[in-house]
């Protein structure tokens, strides 16, 4: 274990480290922009330099191990002055548009200017000129005359994907990033090159220029989009939320998450959404009545749970561990006659995995459902048993814990006749859709963003979710649906 | 005075052929390598002071006994990318003396114990690539490479590669990435090459001049070359010689040898008409010596490095009192800012900042302050990059601008040259 010495801070680390990943052990900042600790060293933007005594020459903190009694300066004057010049050549031919730039407020460029910067330009030739807003791919926008060539996006697809979609082609400064003939920018974690680009060059077509980021805020959480449950940040405001972008989870997903993973946030948003209690009445010749409390329509629904002797519970695994508990403990333990089923998605597709993140369990919760019905005893029938039993008629109400994301429910539309069958349907979703209007009952629920909970991944991992958000506000968990339901059929919880 | 240690038989059209080569004496190092071990060998050219010619100047037996002593397989290239402006030496070794080469790459590779090794020739270069090519052919049919060698149970392959067209991939670990197929561009050290270099496999990188001088050293020994030059730059050392001079063209004298006697004597002097003005002594990234710097100079390693420039590869360029410094910087400055690869940032923008500030400087542009900023640019260019291509652009803005300040300011101040008068370069070479 080689000591090292950062501007009078020492540190003891394992042999082979470099000396930028020993300063941020230490939490001294080193500017950089090509170094990212999942991808190889590139040592080209040359703004991690540093001096080491005994060495007269700069050296580039990102390719220089640690050994034995290193003496490191990253903040004196020759370093920051070596450092400044840097930044400076990076900034020669740089577009300076940052108002109509959608990185500023979260650029490298911006805020390195502000420590080693604070200059007048020297620079009075023309600038260099290529291509602006190019199309790399569905999902990703270049401006060549933004991107400082740090080739970051070009490892990602090289080692992490192994597309090999981008390449720098060309030399000197009229080099610039594109992609391959024939092969844009398509694969399914294309996403990742606009979160890892230093500057504005990547950008999202999904989110650019939507917000300005400083109106945002971010709040830590886990994707719902599949079993693998990758670490994210999710960025919201008054108006919704915006983008999800991974958060660096090693035992998890490392540093990156896929493009559909990102695509989740947008069904948490009002528009998507179902808002308030729904009623199909008789009464009103089959009409549906909007906006009835929802505290009313959970006392109802009790008397009718009460009366009822012939009751499904269907769940998909779409809510947290905390959830479950509470609803089973209803179902399960104060109302012992109940049939229960889970409804799995994607059954053919359910096992596959992609080599990376994305896996074909597309629920976030598939281990804490089974845990919890163990927990309870339960012996849950799978989907063709439920259709059997609806046709053979042996039900006349079921409490349907339907998915949250509908978009991974590629069966729903065909699967909703079967439920339709039946007399009753209370339908828990947190979804709006037109073709859920011919049941009962349909109770706007929370959304991932909206909840405290549980999700216990693929292989066992507990993560928690934090409720950060109020979209719908009067959406309720699977909790407080049961705490209502207990208190109208008169068991205590 | 010449000494022609490699360069004797250049003027005998026989020396390019097999036959010729070794009625001359050539292949006889070769059977008197495969009786030596190799590890003599290394210490025979450790022993001679053979420094690297392409540029660098680094004892050679030195950069050998860096490889791994393993059994893993290892490669010896040949660097024959020779693209500095103003040398022209190794196209006239491989034009004259293929076997030479051929015959230094075998002993060398038998010393390193590599079984394959390649010569990178550059691109343009199509005259040397025929004969070598055709030389090797020559040594294939004659047993010379291929399995067993001469009855010496050493088996070597050789080939040779064509460079594009990059100046940069005369750099060495650039030339490597060139022969395994991507871009030409440098790679990080460390690792060095001859730890993990060609294909991750330990490789070594010599010039055309210093595999062609490990035949003569094996023949005739250390002690022999060691007597010729001086302490720290032994042996002798080809010359490529451009200007106004009487005789321009490839010498090859001792190290240690007087530029004033090489100016007068071996180049013939100036041509009528020019006095002598400044020198670049090795190749266009060397910095320039003025006049008397030049006369005081001596050429070999030390000399040139004392006096704050460098011996280089031997690109010697006689500069005259009719030549603009200004013209010719901003020459320079079109040939690096053209050839920078692009991966170093530094490198990348500030050879193409340089460039600009050059250009405006003769289309009459540029302002006073411009002078100092070309000077302060290229120190901030200088030792930040993972090649030296930063540097070999630096060093000669930093050394003109600071030798020959007037004639730049007069530029910026008066809007034309100094020497030339009212004629403006720009408009005659765009």
């Amino acid at each position: 274990m080689p000591k090292v010495t950062i501007n009078g801070k020492s540190i003891d680390v394992e042999a082979g480290t470099s000396v930028i990943k020993a300063a941020q052990l230490l939490d001294i900042p080193i500017a950089h922009y090509c170094w990212h600790e999942g991808l190889s060293v590139a040592g080209a933007c040359r703004m991690c330099l540093i001096e080491v005594e005994k060495n007269p020459k700069l050296q580039i903190a990102c390719n220089l191990p640690v050994t034995e009694g290193m003496i490191v300066h990253t903040d004196n004057e020759k370093v920051r002055d070596a450092v400044k010049w840097s930044l400076d050549f990076h900034l020669i031919n740089h577009p300076l548009d940052c108002p109509i730039c959608d990185q500023a407020g979260e650029c490298k460029l911006q805020d390195y200017y502000m420590n080693y910067g604070l200059y007048n330009p020297e620079m009075a030739e023309r600038k260099q000129k290529k291509n602006k807003a190019v199309s790399l791919g569905d999902r990703v926008v270049l401006d060549q005359e933004r991107c400082i060539l740090c080739s970051r996006c070009v490892r990602f697809t090289n080692e992490v994907t192994k597309t090999y979609e981008l390449g720098i082609f060309n030399r000197g400064d009229r080099s610039v990033l594109s992609t391959f003939e024939n092969r844009p920018l398509n694969n399914n974690y294309s996403l990742n090159t606009v979160d890892i680009c230093p500057v504005g060059a990547l950008t999202s077509k999904d989110f650019r220029f939507k917000q300005r980021v400083w109106f945002l805020k971010d709040f830590d959480s886990v994707c719902n989009g599949c079993s693998t449950g990758c670490n994210v940040k999710i960025s919201y405001n008054n108006n919704g939320v915006f983008r999800v972008r991974p958060r660096v989870n090693k035992e998890i997903n490392g540093f990156w998450m896929c493009d559909e993973g990102r695509d989740v946030y947008k069904f948490v948003n009002r528009e998507y959404r179902l808002d308030q209690v729904v009623e199909r009445r008789d009464d009103f010749a089959g009409a549906s009545v909007k906006g009835k409390p929802v505290a009313l329509a959970l006392q109802e629904i009790g008397h009718k749970i009460k009366d009822s002797q012939k009751l499904a519970v269907v769940v998909t695994a779409q809510y947290t561990v905390e959830e479950y508990e509470a609803f089973f403990e209803l179902f399960s333990g104060k109302l012992k006659s109940t049939k229960f089923y889970v409804w799995v998605n994607n059954e053919e597709t359910f096992e596959s995995f992609d080599g990376l993140l994305l896996r074909g369990d597309k629920n976030p919760n598939t281990n804490g459902l089974i845990k919890t019905m163990k927990k309870f005893g339960i012996k849950a029938g799978l989907w063709k048993d439920f259709e059997a039993a609806v046709v053979k008629n042996e039900f006349q109400l079921a409490v349907v814990a339907a998915p949250e994301n509908q978009n991974v429910y590629p069966e729903l539309n065909s699967r909703l006749a079967t439920f339709e069958k039946l007399e009753d349907v209370v339908w828990l979703s947190s979804c709006v859709n037109d073709r859920f209007k011919n049941f009962r009952w349909q109770i706007p629920m929370k959304s991932y963003v909206e909840k405290s909970g549980t999700f216990i991944n693929f292989k066992g991992v507990e993560q928690k979710i934090k409720a950060s958000v109020k979209i719908i506000p009067d959406a309720i968990d699977l909790i407080q649906l049961s705490a209502g339901l207990s208190e109208s059929i008169g068991v205590a919880r | 005075m010449e000494i022609k240690l490699l360069t004797e038989h250049y003027d005998k059209p026989e020396f390019v052929t097999l036959k010729g080569y070794q009625k001359l004496g050539g292949y006889e190092a070769l059977k008197k390598a495969f009786k030596m071990k190799p590890e003599d060998i290394v210490t025979e050219v450790k022993n001679s002071g053979l420094r690297g010619r392409g540029g660098a100047g680094f004892s050679t037996g030195m950069k050998w006994s860096f490889l791994p002593k393993n059994n893993e397989p290892r490669f010896l290239l040949c660097n024959a990318d020779e693209g500095e402006p103003g040398t022209f030496k190794d196209r006239l070794m491989m034009e004259r003396a293929p076997h030479q080469l051929i015959e230094g790459m075998i002993i060398s590779s038998f010393a390193i114990q590599s079984k394959k090794s390649y010569i990178y020739i550059r691109g343009e270069y199509m005259k040397s690539y025929k004969i070598v090519e055709k030389a090797l052919q020559e040594a294939y049919d004659a047993g010379l490479l291929g399995k067993n060698i001469l009855g010496s149970g050493f088996d070597h392959d050789m080939d040779v590669y064509r460079g594009a067209g990059a100046y940069i991939v005369g750099e060495e670990t650039a030339l490597i990435s060139s022969l395994e197929g991507k871009k030409g561009q440098p790679k990080l050290k460390p690792p060095f090459p001859a730890v993990q270099g060609y294909l991750r496999k330990p490789t070594i990188v010599n010039n055309v001049e210093t595999l062609a001088a490990v035949t003569w050293i094996i023949t005739h020994g250390a002690a022999e070359y060691k007597k010729i030059g001086t302490e720290k730059s032994a042996g002798t050392k080809v010359f490529s010689v451009s200007g106004n001079i009487n005789k321009p063209g490839v010498y090859e004298v001792a190290l240690g040898y007087p530029f004033k006697d090489f100016l007068q004597n071996e180049c013939g002097g100036m041509k009528a008409g020019f006095n002598f003005k400044a020198l670049i002594p090795g190749g266009s990234s060397c910095p320039v010596l003025n006049a008397e710097e030049a006369m005081k100079s001596t050429l070999d390693y030390e000399s040139m490095g004392q006096l704050g420039s460098m011996l280089g590869s031997g690109g010697v360029i006689i500069i005259d009192d009719k030549q603009c410094m200004v013209d010719l910087l901003n020459v320079l400055m079109n040939f690096y800012h053209h050839e920078s690869c692009g991966q170093c940032t530094p490198c990348r923008e500030g050879t193409g900042w340089l460039n600009k500030i050059t250009g405006s400087m003769l289309s009459g542009r540029a302002k006073m302050e411009d002078v100092a900023l070309l000077d302060k640019i290229a120190r901030h260019m200088l030792g930040t990059t993972i090649c030296a291509l930063s540097d070999a652009a630096a060093m000669p803005v930093m050394s003109f601008v600071t030798k020959f300040k007037e004639e730049f300011e007069f530029y910026a101040k008066e809007r034309k040259s100094k020497v030339r008068g009212e004629m403006v370069y720009a408009e005659s070479h765009h």
